[in-house]
């Protein structure tokens, strides 16, 4: 796993990493085609990170990445180093099997889409907590308390959640005890792939609430991962937009929401739906996004991009700084302020959570 | 939930008295009766013709309509009185006493065997996926399962019994050997099981094993296996707790139906190994149209098949939790 020098520059690296990903790509067919395409993050200690892309944009094999869990047969390349607080830095991808089992959910852990199907049927709750704490010679008892304290923090009767089997439980009862279990082991990372994905819209505003609670208390950093743009931008402290298995803007969340600087990002927010909006104002994106198999040279959006030039078409655009920590890997960030305006500007004001943190 | 069993219970009992009354006009439907055969036989024999009608005569008993005859039967019946046989000239009672337990024992034991093996193989062919392993074992049980069992037992007694003399070819322990809890008596006992209940295994295990493996397969693919692993639980548990127990739930209810299916599919097994349970007894009964013991053991195979499925739909409950009390969990 060499590191690509030149992509050094690329990142917009943070202070304090608790993780960094350099140059990270999945293959399932031996390079031909890559199902996230050499991306490099940082992840700040102790910051909400939302990342958001459509469906097939490659968000879930981001996550995955961080706990080296690509579904098999994928391959993972490039660099993932975890970096305690006060410890030597661990490189994710070179773990053994051992190691790697302690990682897991001891220092990142996972929630994943789906939390109906995340729970063994034929097993209670109770059971999937102390199996976890079992693995990981942790003290069941000390566990168990902390398990209860962790489901009364999201407002769940801990005694009657943990004598459940899973399916006693409602949709949302079953997310908020998946994230109770997640955090079971004290992790310092959560990585949630689109935790709220099967709930409805009340739910997902009070397990997003819930969550920035947790944040708080725990000291944890959280990667949220959805394709609910103004959703994440209520609780993460910065952003990165997917597209086509690379990431093509990261930034301070009130950044990309006011003042995005990518074409694709900006005709993501205007296709978003509002309520204060009109219905004809709501512009969809024309044509889809590419499959891995079949990926446009150069900058992958740009058989759908009005701003598109030859250059876009034959060379990937590397980060162009907007701000210190804002960047957008497009060669005409500049024009695309006037030839892609936001429809309804600053609709999601207040709504930021970056600033409240 | 109370109102669940009771449904359940009224539904075992009808199906036994549909399942009798069926049989009972069936079986005075078939043409000839006792009293032809044993004249075809005497006359064979080359009895005198006077004396014939002199034998038959005394076994006459006063024809009654056969509505009579019903009432007559299903009262014995409730009384515990199944009759007595015409051929063995025994009450039919004794006959299924003497015989059920053989055949349960062999039945019960085969299908044991049978979905053991069944659940190992198909797990271990699962977790193999798409290996040579995984294509040879499934083409070896669908091979196994295409033999039928009777062409098997056949093969088993002129190869094991006739050729080799490794295996007895005839009947349920060797003669003079006493029944008791002694070693020699149970190892006797299994050394003539061993080719009946060979033959129902090997028959038989391809299916289910196809099922088992079809079953894992779906359920590693399950959310919650994935998470589990994340999680770091050991593959033991993983393999068995995971994986092996959502898999052998839906096998469940099959399993025992199964026990029932083959107390009724002993007829042919046992007269082939000439082993005297009640499908031997059965197929005696069929040749020399006894009708009280072929009603006799008709019923038990019946209650057999209606009872292991009423023991389904009452206990399915608790080795699925999420069938407490259920509408959903009927097997059948």
């Amino acid at each position: 796993m060499a590191i690509d020098q030149t992509t050094e520059e690329q990142v917009y690296s943070t202070d304090d990493p608790i993780v960094t990903i350099r140059d990270s790509a999945v293959t399932y067919d031996e390079g031909k085609s890559y199902v996230l395409d050499h991306v490099s993050l940082d992840l700040e200690r102790g910051e909400i990170l939302g990342i958001v892309g459509e469906s097939g944009s490659g968000k879930s094999m981001l996550a995955s990445s961080l706990l080296d869990a690509i579904p098999s047969p994928g391959r993972l390349t490039g660099e993932i180093t975890y970096r305690p607080d006060g410890e030597e830095p661990i490189n994710v991808l070179e773990l053994d099997k051992d190691e790697r089992r302690s990682l897991r959910w001891e220092d990142i852990s996972m929630v994943f889409q789906g939390a109906m199907n995340s729970f063994n049927p034929t097993m209670d709750l109770r059971t999937h907590f102390e199996e976890t704490l079992q693995a990981h010679d942790a003290d069941i008892e000390a566990g168990i308390e902390r398990a209860e304290e962790l489901l009364e923090d999201l407002y769940l009767e801990p005694n009657r959640v943990l004598d459940s089997y899973p399916h006693e439980l409602s949709g949302g009862m079953q997310q908020r005890a998946l994230i109770a279990l997640s955090l079971v082991l004290e992790p310092d990372v959560l990585v949630m792939d689109e935790p709220t994905a099967a709930l409805d819209l009340l739910m997902q505003r009070s397990i997003l609430m819930l969550l920035s609670n947790l944040q708080e208390k725990y000291n944890l950093t959280m990667v949220f991962i959805t394709h609910d743009l103004p959703l994440v931008a209520a609780l993460a402290d910065r952003m990165a937009i997917m597209y086509a298995f690379r990431l093509v803007e990261i930034g301070e969340t009130r950044d990309i929401v006011e003042n995005a600087a990518h074409p694709y990002t900006r005709a993501l927010l205007n296709s978003t739906p509002n309520l204060d909006a009109p219905l004809s104002e709501m512009q969809p994106i024309e044509g889809q996004s590419p499959a891995p198999i079949n990926m446009p040279s150069g900058c992958a959006y740009h058989p759908r991009c009005p701003l598109a030039t030859e250059e876009c078409r034959t060379t990937v655009p590397d980060y162009h700084n907007v701000d210190t920590e804002h960047g957008s890997a497009c060669y005409h960030w500049e024009e695309s302020y006037d030839e892609v305006p936001l429809v309804y500007e600053n609709s999601l004001d207040g709504t930021t959570g970056g600033e409240n943190q | 939930m109370n109102n669940y069993y009771l449904k359940r219970t009224g539904r075992a009992v009808l199906t036994l008295w549909v399942t009798v009354t069926v049989t009972f006009g069936l079986i005075r439907a078939i043409p000839g009766g006792p009293l032809e055969m044993l004249r075809a036989r005497l006359v064979r024999q080359g009895v005198d013709p006077s004396r014939i009608d002199a034998i038959i005569q005394s076994r006459q008993e006063e024809s009654q309509p056969i509505y009579v005859e019903y009432y007559e039967y299903m009262s014995s019946l409730l009384s515990g009185n199944l009759g007595e046989s015409f051929y063995f000239r025994e009450p039919v009672s004794n006959i299924i006493t003497d015989a059920l337990p053989w055949t349960v024992f062999v039945m019960v034991t085969a299908t044991i065997i049978l979905f053991a093996i069944a659940i190992v193989w198909g797990a271990i062919i699962a977790y193999k996926e798409g290996s040579t392993f995984d294509t040879v074992s499934s083409g070896l049980s669908i091979l196994m399962s295409s033999i039928p069992f009777y062409v098997l037992g056949i093969l088993f007694v002129v190869v094991f019994s006739y050729r080799f003399g490794v295996f007895p070819a005839r009947y349920r322990t060797s003669p003079g050997v006493t029944a008791s809890l002694s070693i020699p008596f149970v190892g006797n006992v299994l050394y003539h099981a061993a080719l009946p209940i060979a033959s129902i295994v090997i028959t038989q295990v391809g299916l289910q094993t196809l099922a088992m493996r079809g079953n894992s397969i779906q359920v590693l693919g399950e959310d919650f296996v994935r998470v589990a692993r994340l999680r770091g639980l050991p593959d033991r548990r993983i393999a068995v707790r995971y994986v092996g127990r959502n898999a052998i739930l839906p096998m469940y209810t099959g399993f025992l139906t199964l026990i029932g299916f083959n107390l009724g599919g002993s007829v042919i097994l046992e007269e082939i190994f000439t082993y005297t349970g009640i499908g031997y007894y059965m197929f005696e009964a069929l040749i020399n149209r006894d009708y009280p013991l072929m009603m006799g053991i008709f019923l038990v195979i019946t209650t057999a098949l209606v009872l292991s499925v009423y023991i389904a739909d009452l206990t399915y409950g608790l080795v699925d939790p999420r069938v407490k009390s259920g509408d959903s969990s009927e097997a059948y």
